[in-house]
């Protein structure tokens, strides 16, 4: 998790590939470093290349995709620089500043439950992959607004997904909260994490999983804990909006689960330097930059 | 003129301020290029060769300050409004954590320092005046997000005097006092600081902004409102930099919007004898790389040799 192993450089990038999904757009780069360089959960500073002054600043994107010479990211148009980015076409320049921040720890064994929220789920394909890659067992919880943004979950090929929407116009209707807490807090001493899933035959038994925990939930003596010490908890990795941050923390400490949430923060610099990106966390503010954007969620103040 | 055989002109960057000798006149704004944060995380060699022709750390203040409740930036057009709130270590930790690194930065260091009152100026300077690391003391009177006791200090002339009456008691460094466009007239806040004992004049700080939320319509900023940098801000500096050089002796370190070598060459123009850029290396980090080289190339271009040439000509 150190953000300091890999120093960003500054590239002038083609765009290779622009095509929508759904509400939002898909834009490949060609980026050969950061493609060899960049880990899950790490994100890029984003502009057009070129003298235009306006938008004025880089803008930061989670790395969605790494295929071989290519970096994939996936852009909202919300605001004037997400707007001007989702414009982008094949042939334009890009000026791309990364990999930055530290991304998830991805030295963890057995399960995980990745969840994401809206564009919050752009960096959790590459997070899913790259956890699958490692061996572990991965099961994704996609929430979105409705099926203009969940279709989204197309780019998560080839992984088990489950899709909400809180209009029920794709997948299941409601929030990812209510699955999650389904899958953590019905597990108990004697159950394991796979029998009390519906779909989720590809999970470990609990013998398997038995090194889940790591040490530093050792440390939770929370009442509430349905299962903290029989070590078949998955691990979360979470991103999306606040509230379902939020969430997901609540639901992971009643559960006694660890879960590691990428915060997003308007940015200037990307690298530390400007301190305009803080955090609210139990230690004061902290840059999500640099220190993160990933924490583990009982850090953040809610 | 009429020669098309005349040899080309070859440009000097060279320039100083007070006491120090500057390779070009091209520095940073304070808080918007940290050397120490470049280093670590950037691959280029931005430290051994730094890209600015003397380092202003970001401010600092007597005690540790934690800053503005988020979010602190929001972009508007061609611009940047934020409200930091000079979160900083406090200047104890700042001497003894960041001076002995940046000591060993290959130009002077002009160290930044706020005050919640007039008398914090001049401790601040007492707690520098010993340190061999600092070349020179930049006051930073101006900052728009800490209205600790009504408005910034800056904007008062007798407050404005006497802050830098104390930090010139307190140190013989080199004495730079930063100011605020925020005020009905600009010139009486630099004969101010220069009655007070400053060696030079540096503007503009930001400009008070606000912005709302599209969506919400409420403030987008946590402090409601902000300062504005950027493009967007570049006539109000070139004006400040402009009316204060006529209206002083004093050298004046230009900055607002300082975006490209032409800026640079605008701000020398209207007054500068030293020319900061902020903002512009938020957007692209490396900026301050190329920007020396461009500036002499416009230089080259238009014939002119010399920065002293070209300081006040506009």
């Amino acid at each position: 998790m150190d953000a300091q192993l890999i120093p960003a450089s500054l590239f002038d990038c083609p765009v290779v590939e622009s095509r929508p999904v759904g509400a939002y757009r898909l834009i490949s780069f060609v980026a050969r470093e950061i493609a060899a360089l960049a880990r899950p959960g790490q994100f890029l500073m984003v502009r057009a290349a070129g003298q235009k002054l306006d938008p004025l600043l880089p803008r930061p994107l989670g790395v969605h995709e790494i295929d071989s010479d290519l970096v994939k990211v996936l852009i909202e148009p919300v605001g004037r620089g997400t707007i001007s980015l989702a414009g982008m076409r094949v042939g334009d320049r890009l000026s791309v500043l990364g990999p930055l921040g530290n991304g998830f720890d991805m030295t963890g064994e057995g399960p995980a439950i990745v969840v994401g929220g809206g564009i919050g789920a752009a960096p959790l394909a590459f997070v899913a992959r790259s956890l699958s890659a490692r061996g572990r067992d991965v099961r994704c919880l996609l929430g979105f607004r409705s099926r203009g943004q969940a279709v989204v979950a197309e780019l998560f090929r080839n992984l088990p997904v489950e899709v909400y929407t809180e209009d029920g116009s794709m997948g299941k209707k409601g929030l990812v909260s209510a699955p999650l807490s389904e899958m953590l807090c019905a597990l108990d001493g004697t159950d394991s994490f796979s029998n009390n899933t519906s779909s989720a035959g590809d999970f470990p038994s609990e013998a398997s999983s038995a090194e889940t925990i790591s040490g530093d939930s050792a440390s939770s003596d929370d009442e509430n804990s349905c299962a903290a010490d029989t070590g078949m908890f998955p691990e979360i990795f979470a991103c999306g909006p606040d509230p379902m941050l939020a969430a997901v923390d609540r639901i992971c400490r009643d559960c006694g689960a660890n879960a590691q949430v990428s915060v997003a923060a308007h940015m200037a610099c990307g690298v530390g330097a400007c301190q305009g990106c803080v955090i609210k966390t139990v230690d004061g503010y902290r840059r999500a930059c640099s220190e993160g954007p990933v924490f583990p969620s009982t850090d953040i103040e809610w | 003129m009429n020669n098309n055989m005349e040899p080309p002109v070859t440009a000097s960057l060279e320039t100083s301020l007070g006491p120090m000798a500057l390779e070009h006149p091209i520095i940073n704004a304070s808080g918007t290029f940290d050397a120490l944060v470049a280093d670590a995380v950037l691959a280029a060699d931005l430290f051994e060769q730094f890209p600015f022709a003397a380092y202003v750390p970001k401010t600092v203040t007597l005690q540790p300050r934690a800053g503005n409740e988020p979010h602190r930036l929001y972009e508007t057009a061609a611009g940047l409004l934020n409200s930091i709130g000079l979160a900083n270590k406090g200047i104890e930790n700042f001497i003894a954590e960041d001076l002995p690194r940046l000591a060993e930065l290959p130009v002077p260091v002009i160290a930044s320092v706020a005050g919640e009152n007039t008398a914090d100026y001049g401790r601040c300077c007492e707690m520098l005046d010993s340190r061999d690391e600092v070349t020179a003391v930049e006051l930073n009177i101006s900052c728009p997000n800490v209205e600790l006791d009504g408005k910034a200090l800056g904007c008062d002339p007798v407050r404005t005097e006497k802050a830098t009456a104390l930090a010139r008691a307190a140190t013989s460094k080199y004495l730079v006092v930063k100011l605020t466009p925020n005020v009905t007239d600009i010139v009486e806040l630099a004969k101010a600081a220069e009655a007070g004992g400053a060696d030079c004049i540096s503007l503009i700080n930001t400009v008070h902004g606000m912005a709302l939320d599209p969506w919400t319509l409420k403030p987008a900023l946590g402090h409601t409102t902000g300062g504005l940098s950027g493009p967007a801000v570049k006539p109000i500096a070139l004006r400040a930099v402009y009316i204060v050089s006529r209206a002083l002796d004093l050298p004046v370190i230009g900055m607002g919007g300082v975006t490209t070598a032409q800026d640079v060459l605008e701000f020398l123009a209207a007054g500068a004898s030293a020319v900061a850029v902020g903002t512009a290396s938020f957007r692209d980090p490396l900026l301050a790389t190329r920007l020396a080289g461009e500036l002499r190339d416009l230089m080259e271009i238009r014939g002119i040799s010399s920065i002293a040439e070209l300081v006040g000509s506009a």
